[in-house]
């Protein structure tokens, strides 16, 4: 009955939009940079998003795959990306050279809830080489540094090479608006100024926190959840104040092919950034 | 509106709706499903369940997308395939897929709407059968809020008389096919409508199979996450996906690119049905997977239809059609499943 009135007017949601990388190069062995703009001008600039959504990403002949966007929307027209090459759509996005044509469809997801965090303090927390999607809060915290309070950011990697946009967070360091800690579990270089251990091993080194006043993001792979958390708690930050972006398997992107339903929920919609507070009740979160 | 049609005057009926493609369920090989029909004297209505439910129609197995095409100047052309606007009608629909239907309506819809989806679901013309004799031993649509006469999701609902259908224009596309039909169509008497209606109370007393008191079982899969009936259950599961692929309701589906020519490159995103009964349905690339081992996936279909859904859309994800379990190889039972959810601890 309703269906007689269901209108076709709306864009068609599994239809890629052209796009051109428009620079790559890797970030690490298996970790590539990639600045990507939409063909179409006009489109570009309207590509609205939020820190923490994701993208589409198509190599057409090969398949779509999601992607966390890890530029920040206060500088409009690129979107940039952070790709390890794990399967089918990354090992082709990989070979694909700059000015090499793809598909691109979204923003999709809930991503952070930049409004909510807006006076509080942040406690970034960062592991290992899944990162990018907090690169994009990052970014755009300090692009807007006045609409926050203290900035934190403690960043673990396993070694100096892999830590992805090691440079971008040296040159953190030298602000005197945030806080910036990085650490790696070995140092194979010889060369390493910073700190040596897990990511865990910085939290002594936060300044006086202020629990209720303090939103912390987390993103690194599954195993590091469970030790920062622990941290976190320890601080008496709020469950819902723990933020955590999640990985799934996704087809769609839309909440209709079912791939990513984790209890009533869909990642692609509902997510993927959740708090701590949702993965106590959310038993296959992780 | 109400009208009769005999059923010698059904082919009659047929013959006028030229323009569209008509289905109905034929037995091939031992196994009834919706085929296009060959002539208007070939259809054959009768309290039958198909392998393949309804959903086929407006949500069919494989469909493409979108083609794509590299050109010379270094770009590549995209063309939308949507479905085509002619008006399908589909007869002989069982009352649980026109509400299984109500469900894929549910999904599709939303900020994200399917176009594809919906240019199929629009052109289309559910007829039912109100099911005089249960098509499946397994049938148990009263236990899930349906019924053997239910109207939810179809335009048109027959009910046999024996000599007549008693025929209910449930929507305008309804009306729009019964005004095909033009004379063949008669008014009621007050009996046709008392034996119709006598009809259906009867039928539904023929549902054998039962899923009596499950109000509490959504409330009750919330806190049987780690139970181990999840591991006894599934057991002899052998994976095989049948119940899912096979049922009216789900709607999991999966995407990818096929390609005809590689120079140039030239090919079509396919959308395929897919099933959460199978272990690289929910694995990342990185190869953690969140519900590795069967029981975590059958947990997940009760689940889903039970409790996640009912969240959703405050409705059972399942219309107690039965194929799940007339056709699983290894006799997995989803109302023995949810009953001993039910009894679970008392």
């Amino acid at each position: 009955m309703n269906a007689e009135h269901k209108s076709l007017e709306r864009k068609n949601p599994f239809t890629p939009e052209p796009a051109r990388i428009v620079r790559t190069y890797p970030l690490t062995d298996d970790v590539k940079f990639f600045q990507v703009r939409l063909v179409d001008m006009d489109k570009a600039l309207l590509f609205k998003y939020r820190p923490g959504q994701f993208a589409m990403i198509s190599v057409l002949g090969t398949g779509e795959a999601p992607f966390c966007i890890s530029s920040t929307p206060s500088r409009p027209g690129l979107l940039e990306f952070c790709i390890r090459k794990a399967g089918t759509v990354t090992g082709a996005l990989f070979k694909l050279k700059e000015n090499s044509l793809i598909g691109l469809r979204g923003p999709y997801g809930n991503g952070f809830p930049v409004d909510d965090m807006k006076n509080k303090d942040i406690i970034i927390v960062l592991g290992g080489l899944v990162v990018a999607p907090l690169r994009s809060v990052l970014l755009y915290c300090l692009d807007n540094r006045d609409q926050f309070g203290k900035v934190s950011v403690l960043y673990g990697a396993k070694r100096p090479a892999e830590m992805i946009f090691r440079e971008e967070y040296f040159s953190l360091k030298e602000r005197g608006d945030l806080e910036c800690h990085l650490t790696v579990d070995q140092d194979d270089t010889g060369t390493w100024k910073e700190n040596i251990g897990v990511v865990t091993t910085l939290f002594p080194r936060l300044k006086k926190v202020d629990p209720d006043a303090t939103y912390s993001l987390v993103c690194g792979p599954p195993v590091m959840y469970k030790f920062v958390i622990k941290e976190l708690l320890k601080l008496n930050i709020p469950k819902n104040q723990i933020l955590m972006t999640l990985e799934r398997r996704m087809k769609c992107g839309v909440g209709k092919c079912g791939h990513c339903a984790i209890d009533y929920i869909y990642t692609c919609l509902d997510g993927p950034v959740f708090t701590y507070w949702d993965v106590l009740h959310m038993r296959e979160l992780i | 509106m109400d009208k009769i049609l005999a059923k010698k005057d059904f082919p009659e009926w047929l013959k006028k709706l030229k323009a569209y493609r008509v289905y109905a369920p034929r037995k091939q090989d031992d196994v009834w499903n919706y085929e296009p029909v060959s002539g208007p004297d070939n259809v054959q209505l009768a309290d039958v369940m198909t392998a393949v439910p309804a959903k086929k129609i407006v949500f069919p197995q494989r469909e493409y997308f979108f083609e794509f095409r590299e050109t010379d100047d270094n770009g590549t052309k995209l063309t939308e395939l949507l479905p085509e606007d002619n008006p399908v009608v589909v007869f002989g629909v069982r009352p649980c897929e026109g509400k299984a239907v109500t469900l894929t309506d549910k999904v599709f819809s939303g900020e994200f709407e399917d176009p594809y989806y919906w240019k199929r679901r629009n052109a289309t013309t559910l007829v039912g059968l109100a099911c005089v004799n249960p098509p499946s031993p397994n049938c148990f649509c009263t236990s899930v809020n349906g019924s053997p006469h239910s109207k939810e999701g179809l335009d048109i609902l027959l009910t046999d008389l024996g000599e007549t259908f008693y025929a209910e224009a449930l929507t305008k596309k309804g009306e729009k096919l019964i005004h095909e039909g033009q004379k063949l169509f008669k008014d009621p008497k007050p009996e046709d409508k008392k034996k119709a209606e006598k009809i259906q109370v009867e039928a539904e007393k023929k549902v054998r199979r039962k899923l009596n008191r499950i109000e509490n079982v959504p409330l009750k899969l919330k806190g049987m996450f780690d139970s181990p009936l999840w591991d006894e259950e599934s057991m002899s599961c052998i994976r095989c996906g049948i119940c899912t692929y096979l049922c009216p309701t789900c709607h999991c589906f999966d995407m990818n690119d096929e390609v005809e020519t590689t120079t140039p490159l030239q090919g079509k995103r396919v959308r395929t049905w897919d099933t959460c009964q199978f272990p690289d349905f929910t694995m990342h690339s990185s190869g953690h997977n969140p519900r590795p081992e069967k029981s975590s996936r059958l947990r997940q279909r009760i689940n889903h239809k039970f409790q996640y859904f009912v969240e959703i859309w405050q409705n059972y994800q399942c219309t107690g059609c039965g194929r799940c379990i007339s056709l699983c190889p290894v006799g997995i039972d989803i109302i023995k499943v949810v009953e001993k959810v039910r009894d679970y601890g008392s």
